[in-house]
C-alpha cells in the first residue's frame, strides 16, 4: 500500500507490516492482557495479504486482510508515524 | 484604438486575490468563457466557489474597474456564478452520499444551545443565495427540524429508498419524519448510529452543493457515526457565551479535532437581547465567550446571533427567521456566518488530499 500524503511525502507500506501493526484490541490486548500479536510468532500468507482499504471518514483507514480480520482502524497519524 | 488582448485582461484580472484562499482568482480557475469583441467588449464568466461568497460584490466591481481600466476597452461585462467544489476524499465505492459536495455538521457539545435553529437558517441562508441544500436531522432521540421547517411529513418511499422531504427550498430528512407523533424513540448507541447511517444511504438526496447536519449534543455515538461514516468538510460548533456552555463546546471542538474533521469555526448564540420596550441591549448569558474560546483554540469566530422573539416564533411555527422576517438583526447574523461557513469550506475543497493506492 502506497499513500501520497498532503504534504508530498510518500510511504509505501507492505501488508505484512501493516497486519503487524494492527491497532485493534484484538491485536494489541487490552485491560493489561496482552493481544494475540504478543502471543504468536509469526502469521500465514492469508493473514498478511491485503484484500481490501476503506476510507474511515477523514481520519483513518480501515484495511482489510484476505483472512478475514478487518478490525483495525488505522489512523492517518499512526501511518505516519510507522516506518 | 486596439483592443486588449485575451491574455492582457487574465494579467489585470490576476491581480485580485481570494482572501479566504488566498490566492489571484485567475490562477484559482474562476474566470471563465472570456470574450473580447473587436469593439473592445470584454465579457466573461465569474465562477466562485459558493453562491454564498461573503466578497461576491466585491469581486464584481473589482473585476470591472481592473479591465474596465485598460486602454481599448469599452465595456465590460461580468457574469457572476457559483459552482461548488467537492470537499473531501471519497470513500470506494462511493455509495454513501455520492451527489453530496460539502457537508457541514453543526455541533456543541452542550444541549438549549441552539444548534438545530442555527443549522436550520444556516441551510436556509445558503439555500437563499442560490445553493441546492440538504439538512439531515441527526437527533435521533430529539429531532426537531420537522417542526421547525412546519414539515410533519412522512417520506415516501421508492425503490427501496427514502425520498426527502422538501420545505422551503430545501431537502430534508429527520428521525421526525420517520417516527412521527410522541412516541419516544427508546434506542441504545449502536442503533443510533444505524438511525443515523439509514439516514445517510437510504435516503435519495440527489445532488446536492451543501448537505448541513443537525447533531445532537454530546460527543458520543451520533458524532463519531458521523464521523466515521461521512468524509465531512467540517464542523461548526454552537455555543452560549458564558463559560458552562464554552467549556463544553471546546470539548466538542477538540473531539473533531481527533479524527481529523475541520473546525470551520465557533457561532455565539444567545449572545445578547434588546428589550422591545426600552431598546437596552442585555447580555443575558454574558459576552463574548465564544470568541474568546475561538482565539484561545486558533479557530474562526463565525459570528454573534442574538437572542430575538421572532427567531423563537418562527422556528417554531416552522419557518426560518431568514426566510419569514429577512431585516430582523437575527436573520441578518444568519446569512452572514452563513457566508463564512461556505467560505471556510471552499478553503476545504482547495486542499491536496492523501492519495492511497493499493497493488
Amino acid at each position: 500500500m502506497e499513500v501520497t500524503w498532503e504534504d508530498g511525502a510518500r510511504s509505501t507500506y507492505s501488508g505484512e507490516q501493516l497486519r503487524w501493526a494492527c491497532p485493534c484490541a484484538e491485536c494489541r490486548g487490552e485491560a493489561g492482557i496482552p493481544g494475540r500479536l504478543a502471543r504468536v510468532k509469526t502469521l500465514n500468507d492469508a493473514e498478511v495479504r491485503i484484500r481490501d482499504v476503506t476510507l474511515v471518514g477523514q481520519y483513518a483507514l480501515q484495511i482489510a486482510f484476505e483472512s478475514g480480520h478487518a478490525t483495525g482502524i488505522y489512523t492517518f497519524s499512526l501511518l505516519r508515524h510507522l516506518v | 484604438m486596439t483592443t486588449p488582448s485575451s491574455q492582457q485582461v487574465l494579467e489585470v484580472l490576476g491581480r485580485i486575490k481570494d482572501p479566504d484562499l488566498g490566492r489571484d482568482v485567475v490562477s484559482l480557475g474562476m474566470i471563465k468563457d472570456l470574450d473580447v469583441s473587436p469593439q473592445g467588449k470584454v465579457s466573461f464568466t465569474f465562477e466562485l466557489t459558493t453562491p454564498a461568497c461573503p466578497v461576491r460584490d466585491r469581486f464584481k466591481s473589482q473585476a470591472e474597474d481592473a479591465v474596465g481600466e485598460l486602454p481599448g476597452v469599452t465595456a465590460v461585462e461580468v457574469r457572476m456564478t457559483a459552482n461548488v467544489r467537492p470537499a473531501f476524499l471519497r470513500p470506494k465505492p462511493s455509495e454513501i452520499l455520492p451527489g453530496v459536495k460539502q457537508t457541514i455538521a453543526v455541533a456543541s457539545g452542550k444541549g438549549g444551545v441552539g444548534k438545530s435553529t442555527v443549522a436550520v437558517n444556516l441551510a436556509a441562508a445558503l439555500c437563499k443565495s442560490g445553493a441546492s441544500v440538504g439538512l439531515l436531522d441527526a437527533d435521533i432521540y430529539g429531532p426537531s427540524i420537522p417542526a421547525m421547517t412546519g414539515s410533519h411529513v412522512v417520506p415516501q418511499q421508492v425503490n427501496g429508498h427514502l425520498l426527502p422531504i422538501e420545505a422551503h427550498g430545501m431537502k430534508l430528512m429527520s428521525f421526525g419524519h420517520i417516527n412521527p407523533g410522541d412516541q419516544p424513540t427508546i434506542y441504545r448507541g449502536p442503533m443510533v448510529g444505524k438511525a443515523i447511517e439509514a439516514m445517510m444511504v437510504q435516503v435519495d438526496w440527489g445532488v446536492l452543493d451543501y448537505l448541513v447536519i443537525d447533531l445532537p449534543p454530546g460527543t458520543g455515538d451520533a458524532s463519531l457515526t458521523l464521523a466515521q461514516a461521512v468524509p465531512l468538510t467540517g464542523v461548526a460548533i454552537v455555543c452560549t457565551p458564558q463559560d458552562v456552555a464554552t467549556d463544553i463546546a471546546v470539548k466538542a471542538l477538540q473531539m473533531f479535532r481527533k479524527l481529523n474533521v475541520t473546525p470551520l469555526g465557533l457561532i455565539e448564540n444567545m449572545s445578547w437581547y434588546v428589550c422591545p420596550d426600552c431598546g437596552h441591549r442585555h447580555e443575558i448569558f454574558s459576552h463574548g465567550g465564544a470568541e474568546a474560546a475561538a482565539k484561545r483554540l486558533g479557530v474562526p469566530f463565525l459570528g454573534a446571533i442574538p437572542l430575538e422573539e421572532g427567531i423563537r416564533q418562527d422556528a417554531d411555527t416552522g419557518t426560518p427567521v431568514v426566510i419569514s422576517r429577512p431585516e430582523s438583526a437575527g436573520a441578518k447574523a444568519f446569512v452572514a456566518i452563513a457566508s463564512q461557513v461556505a467560505a471556510r469550506t471552499s478553503i476545504q475543497s482547495f486542499r491536496q488530499l492523501p492519495v492511497i493506492n493499493v497493488h
